[in-house]
């Protein structure tokens, strides 16, 4: 394709098999998507086949919107998303910040204590329990803290932080810098890709959130998106079509509403997510 | 977190309390985190102690030893969980890495800077569509109607008659191939930027000499590039190994009353015998399968440690 330009390289045929498979990896990588996005403008009955409207409408989106009942998970998973990312990233930045202190006593302990929670859990029932008796369940309180304490994403942060040579954090107590001093203006400033890629993770984990509001949330009121989206799709709450709208472009307009604002905001943070992978993995 | 840095640190000399004084800001820094830790952690390890307990609702518990142990190793529901667990993981994370090695491959010979660019942020998007939204997205496509993509497509090819759709996500035969499939979907874009970022350290000096020496593309691929990903591939297979036991939302959003027996795993077995038996939840029953389960996964986290510290000389945890 574009190496024409660049090298001036001969195509071979290699190069050509090359371009059509990734253009077939592509094409199947999309078409899901694209035939939700054709079928949700799409007022005739739907045929499968097609990859165009055949009769062009956006009354599938409007009985979405018009549907009042769709606000509120919108508005709980907006919430729940910025107050969990928020807590996620004190939590991953205080306990990494903590466990680079190697002379602290006490800080094998707790990093152990960490690290066994990975190893070891208690199961899902006994978390319900504890979740239960502590009076968070029918409460976002519960889909909030629950995901917040990460411990992968603390060791991710971990791994960041030590990066940052010790000579500057030497010469910041010299100069009578306290540890939050140095906490909030050396290791924050400089671990901005960090937060970003963690920061991302998080809120991607807290907007795609299904399985702590299935187990904590039953009053609907306090449903998410998903949990919305989810029993629209199942038929159990479908909201009413508008216009010629039939069931399926209702139900193909809601998962849209679903996917459209996070396919706005990808390409700006696509290369995040990748510092993110590569921060725990290149890490020798 | 396991590497020790205490080779690296001078033992301070200062006592203990001093020691203690001069860290006071990091203990409350740290104070919040080991207070989640408690409550979300460990608090529900001392509720383990349930699964010894025969505990429904709202009623008292009762000891009852290992009754609900004996029960669960009599339940066909559980067994059949248990090796769907297996097989649906293991096989799932096979085809999974060898999609994405095979796509990473492909993708490093692209020297089309744009193109290459273009295809992997086209690859790597499904990763971020929540589970709902994947389950919702193939179950339109798959839909057993003239209305999916995939059986009007079939019955244009004449594989399937008009009227016969095959309902992918409901029938025995189907449901575990379309799982694989969504999940390939899904997960090998992402699953190619590590892949991706063990390919980009490769010296380049190796792949000129081998073509001084006339090694061809598919030789240079066979003795530089796959060596240099054997080890990545073989960490990629140990780190997920490790967490296949907590298989739970994908299944979740995908089965159905119709493909129970196919598709039924751990998790999802703990959570409708909870809360969808319709009778009043045996907290007891559950938490004995989830302290079994626990304890396997344990058990694997342990062995892909040990594993992984052989291989590549650290530990996963």
């Amino acid at each position: 394709m574009m190496k024409r330009e660049k090298k001036k390289k001969k195509i071979t045929l290699f190069s050509v098999c090359l371009a059509i498979v990734f253009l077939l990896v592509c094409f199947l990588m999309i078409v899901p998507l694209w035939k939700v996005f054709v079928d949700s403008l799409d007022l005739h009955t739907a045929y499968g086949m097609k990859m165009w409207p055949k009769k062009f409408g956006f009354d599938g989106y409007i009985s979405v919107f018009t549907n009042p009942t769709l606000y509120q998970p919108l508005l709980v998973s907006v919430i729940t998303t910025i107050a969990g990312t928020f807590i996620g990233l004190i939590l991953s930045t205080f306990g990494a910040y903590v466990l680079i202190q190697w002379e602290m006593p006490g800080r094998t302990f707790i990093a152990n204590m960490l690290l066994f929670t990975m190893i070891f859990s208690g199961g899902m029932i006994p978390t319900y329990l504890v979740i239960n008796n502590l009076h968070l369940t029918n409460t976002l309180w519960s889909v909030i803290l629950v995901p917040a304490l990460n411990v992968y994403n603390l060791v991710l942060m971990r791994n960041f932080f030590e990066g940052i040579p010790v000579s500057l954090f030497e010469s910041a107590t010299i100069d009578g810098c306290t540890p939050v001093g140095i906490f909030f203006r050396i290791v924050l400033p400089l671990s901005k890709a960090a937060l970003a890629a963690i920061g991302l993770m998080f809120a991607v984990s807290y907007w795609n959130d299904y399985t702590n509001y299935k187990l904590y949330i039953t009053n609907s009121d306090l449903y998410n998106f998903q949990m919305k989206l989810r029993s629209v799709i199942l038929g159990s709450d479908l909201p009413i079509a508008n216009g010629s709208a039939t069931a399926n472009t209702v139900k193909n307009a809601a998962t849209m509403v679903a996917i459209i604002p996070f396919m706005i905001l990808y390409p700006f943070c696509q290369k995040y997510f990748v510092t993110g992978v590569n921060i725990g993995a290149v890490k020798e | 977190m396991s590497r020790n840095k205490k080779e690296k640190t001078v033992v301070s000399t200062k006592p203990l309390r001093t020691r203690i004084y001069i860290h006071r800001w990091f203990y409350l820094m740290i104070l919040p985190v080991l207070v989640f830790a408690i409550i979300f952690f460990y608090l529900p390890m001392f509720g383990i102690r349930y699964a010894f307990f025969e505990y429904k609702g709202i009623l008292e518990p009762v000891f009852v030893g290992f009754e609900n142990f004996k029960k669960m190793f009599s339940m066909a529901g559980f067994w059949s969980a248990f090796r769907n667990t297996m097989e649906l993981s293991i096989i799932k994370l096979i085809v999974n890495t060898g999609a994405a090695v095979i796509i990473s491959l492909l993708l490093n010979e692209i020297t089309g800077l744009k193109f290459k660019k273009a295809a992997q942020t086209i690859i790597y998007l499904p990763h971020f569509m929540s589970w709902v939204v994947t389950a919702s997205v193939f179950a339109l496509i798959l839909s057993p109607t003239q209305e999916g993509l995939v059986n009007s497509f079939l019955t244009s090819l004449g594989f399937v008659e008009k009227g016969a759709e095959i309902y992918f996500l409901g029938s025995n035969r189907w449901w575990r191939p379309a799982y694989y499939i969504i999940n390939i979907w899904k997960e090998t874009g992402w699953g190619t930027i590590i892949f991706m970022a063990t390919l980009a350290g490769i010296n380049p000096e190796q792949y000129e000499a081998a073509s001084i020496d006339g090694a061809g593309r598919w030789n240079k691929m066979r003795f530089i590039t796959l060596p240099a990903l054997a080890n990545t591939i073989i960490t990629v297979l140990i780190l997920n190994l490790a967490k296949i036991m907590n298989l739970f939302e994908s299944v979740f959003v995908l089965q159905n009353d119709a493909v129970v027996r196919q598709s039924d795993v751990l998790q999802t077995y703990i959570y409708t015998q909870t809360f969808n038996s319709g009778a009043l939840p045996n907290y007891g029953y559950t938490t004995a399968v989830g302290l079994v389960k626990s304890l396997v996964a344990c058990a694997l986290v342990l062995i892909c440690n040990y594993a992984s510290k052989k291989v590549r000389g650290r530990g996963i945890v």
